[in-house]
């Protein structure tokens, strides 16, 4: 029997789902191949979260709270990390595939020497190892994987798995953490936030992403309205990240952000693979564009076509109605 | 400021693909310039432009690499060099990390750039591994970069918003394509390549033994990614086709 460890993302004082996406599917892998299935967070009020943890049947976890968690950092991170990564000796390490996560996994499979495979769809364990699905070549096509290894680390995309509650009362163990200030090494600065309440991209249930066709503010307010009626978080194509429209951390793409809502409406999307590597896995897309022939068309569940500053109007009218 | 830039060989992702008994087969052989690399490679030029020093380029790859490296330095890094592999090595992160730690052990300089991730397996992890294999501060999707004296200032992507940190140097930081536009080199540019120094090492010359480069993972095998079927396309009157799937995505898809 061996353990898988999971790694349990907080964003906003709230465990992230991707991370509970993650614990969900390792529970499973363990009730099949009869390991047990451990978590560890790590954060400033890291000892609130167990509660819901253990709704995701982790036997074990791991806390580990310093205020300097308070803020990302990838030096306390990869220690603290890497502290119960040798407590736990896990033979499997899981991750939500985050930017914060993305900052550290390589450094963590250096420092561990173990194999690591970043941003899966899905993953299973083998004899020996463990075996993966990673798109790759701008998502155009899936490269399965395999790592050999005694430790593997592995990062996996949000909305790859269901949530699956399975309460289970969980062993706590506390691990002790301290850091003097010259271990930092770096030092974090300012932190500048994205606009207050926006939803989190990778967490969404529905996504309204606005792209070169939303040319002014009158479209961006249509954007804005289409979203609130959807409880929706607002995305954007590189386009218009880069000219400073929409803030950088709301990008979906290839370099920005991977998303797989349950709805997904690209507004004056053209749809550019750099795009699409990173919405196709949306459940339901929703399309619109003036240019009949956009490759947005060509992956879209329901394709409108024609003018959005037209088309969002009724559009929006209609959802209130059926809303309501 | 010394910098060094880590540069990759890659395929080009937008080039038509096809997948035969499991292997990738390409219709063209073009190989590029990683695009991450070459906004890290812009942002080394532009700091020197402003501060002075050093941009040199360090490329792990077969003889074919040497027009990505040759591309680098005609966008006006000083030098390359070149550590010379057979091409046909299974090599993953690790063991490039391995390889590239190794070289930079004797070396110094103030900041070690690499792109954030390379655009064919989109990993992104070998920056942050060489990092922690030489023990050096870092940081990774860079959007900005600043330098002052012995201290890097990076402005990098979160998740939720951007961070501002400052390291001391040496360190090293791994460069998103948000960060700038790399220039596209001119005839003098070009010109002046060709003549800039470009050091070979054979990898075996850098003494590391092939078993600690042994990839820990192993591509089995290519497949087609489950084609996303085209859906309707509703044409006609703003107001009815918006009614019309408004409705739909309620009844139909179930999503509202």
């Amino acid at each position: 029997m061996s353990t898988i460890l999971t790694h349990i993302a907080i964003a906003d004082g709230k465990i992230k789902r991707s991370s509970l996406e993650v614990l969900s599917h390792c529970k499973q892998l363990a009730e099949q191949g009869g390991h047990s299935v451990e978590a560890v967070v790590i954060d400033a009020n890291a000892s609130s979260f167990v509660e819901g943890i253990q709704k995701y049947g982790a036997s074990k976890v791991y806390v580990v709270e310093d205020p300097i968690f308070k803020n990302h950092m990838n030096t306390p991170l990869l220690k603290a990390l890497s502290n119960v990564m040798e407590t736990a000796n896990p033979s499997v390490f899981a991750f939500a595939s985050t930017e914060g996560t993305k900052d550290i996994l390589g450094a963590l499979a250096a420092n561990q020497d173990a194999a690591v495979l970043p941003d899966v769809s899905s993953f299973e364990l083998t004899e020996g190892g463990v075996k993966a699905k990673r798109p790759v070549m701008a998502a155009k096509i899936i490269s399965n994987t395999e790592a050999k290894g005694d430790k593997v680390i592995v990062s996996v995309r949000s909305g790859s798995y269901d949530l699956v509650e399975n309460e289970t009362s969980a062993e706590v163990v506390k691990v002790d953490f301290s850091m003097d200030e010259g271990e930092l090494k770096a030092t974090l600065k300012e932190i500048i936030s994205a606009s207050g309440d926006t939803i989190d991209l990778n967490e969404a249930e529905a996504i309204v992403a606005a792209g070169r066709g939303v040319k002014d503010e009158e479209g961006q307010k249509l954007i804005s309205e289409l979203a609130e009626v959807l409880n929706a978080g607002i995305g954007a194509s590189r386009a218009l990240t880069e000219a400073g429209v929409y803030d950088p951390s709301l990008q979906i793409g290839q370099t920005g952000k991977v998303v797989s809502p349950q709805l997904y409406i690209a507004v004056g999307i053209s749809g550019a693979i750099q795009h699409v590597a990173g919405m196709a896995n949306s459940k339901v897309i929703v399309a619109i564009n003036k240019d009949a022939d956009a490759p947005i068309f060509e992956i879209a569940d329901y394709g409108l076509v024609g003018d959005l500053y037209k088309v969002l109007p009724p559009f929006i009218e209609e959802l209130k109605k059926i809303k309501s | 400021m010394k910098f060094y830039v880590c540069i990759k060989m890659v395929p080009d992702v937008n080039a038509p693909l096809q997948i035969k008994d499991g292997q990738l087969i390409q219709d063209s052989d073009r190989q590029i310039l990683n695009a991450y690399d070459a906004s890290a490679v812009e942002e080394a030029l532009v700091l020197k432009e402003a501060h002075g020093g050093e941009v040199e380029v360090v490329c792990i790859g077969s003889s074919k690499a040497s027009e990505t490296i040759r591309k680098a330095l005609a966008m006006g890094a000083d030098k390359a060099t070149h550590i010379l592999t057979s091409g046909d090595e299974e090599y993953d992160s690790g063991s490039y990390a391995k390889i590239l730690a190794k070289f930079f052990e004797d070396k110094s300089y103030d900041v070690l750039s690499l792109g954030k991730q390379s655009q064919d397996t989109d990993a992104g992890l070998t920056g942050s591994m060489v990092a922690e294999l030489l023990d050096l501060p870092y940081a990774t999707n860079a959007v900005g970069l600043e330098a002052e004296k012995d201290k890097l200032i990076v402005r990098r992507q979160g998740d939720t918003g951007q961070e501002m940190l400052e390291l001391p140097t040496p360190c090293a930081v791994t460069c998103s394509n948000d960060m700038n536009e790399p220039r596209i080199p001119n005839l003098k540019g070009i010109m002046a390549s060709k003549r800039k120094p470009m050091e070979q090492v054979e990898l075996s010359a850098l003494g590391l033994n092939e078993d600690e480069l042994t990839a820990k993972t192993t591509v089995l095998r290519y497949e087609e990614k489950p084609e996303r079927e085209a859906g309707k396309k509703f044409e006609g009157e703003p107001d009815e086709i918006a009614k019309e799937v408004a409705q739909l995505l309620d009844t139909e898809a179930n999503v509202i």
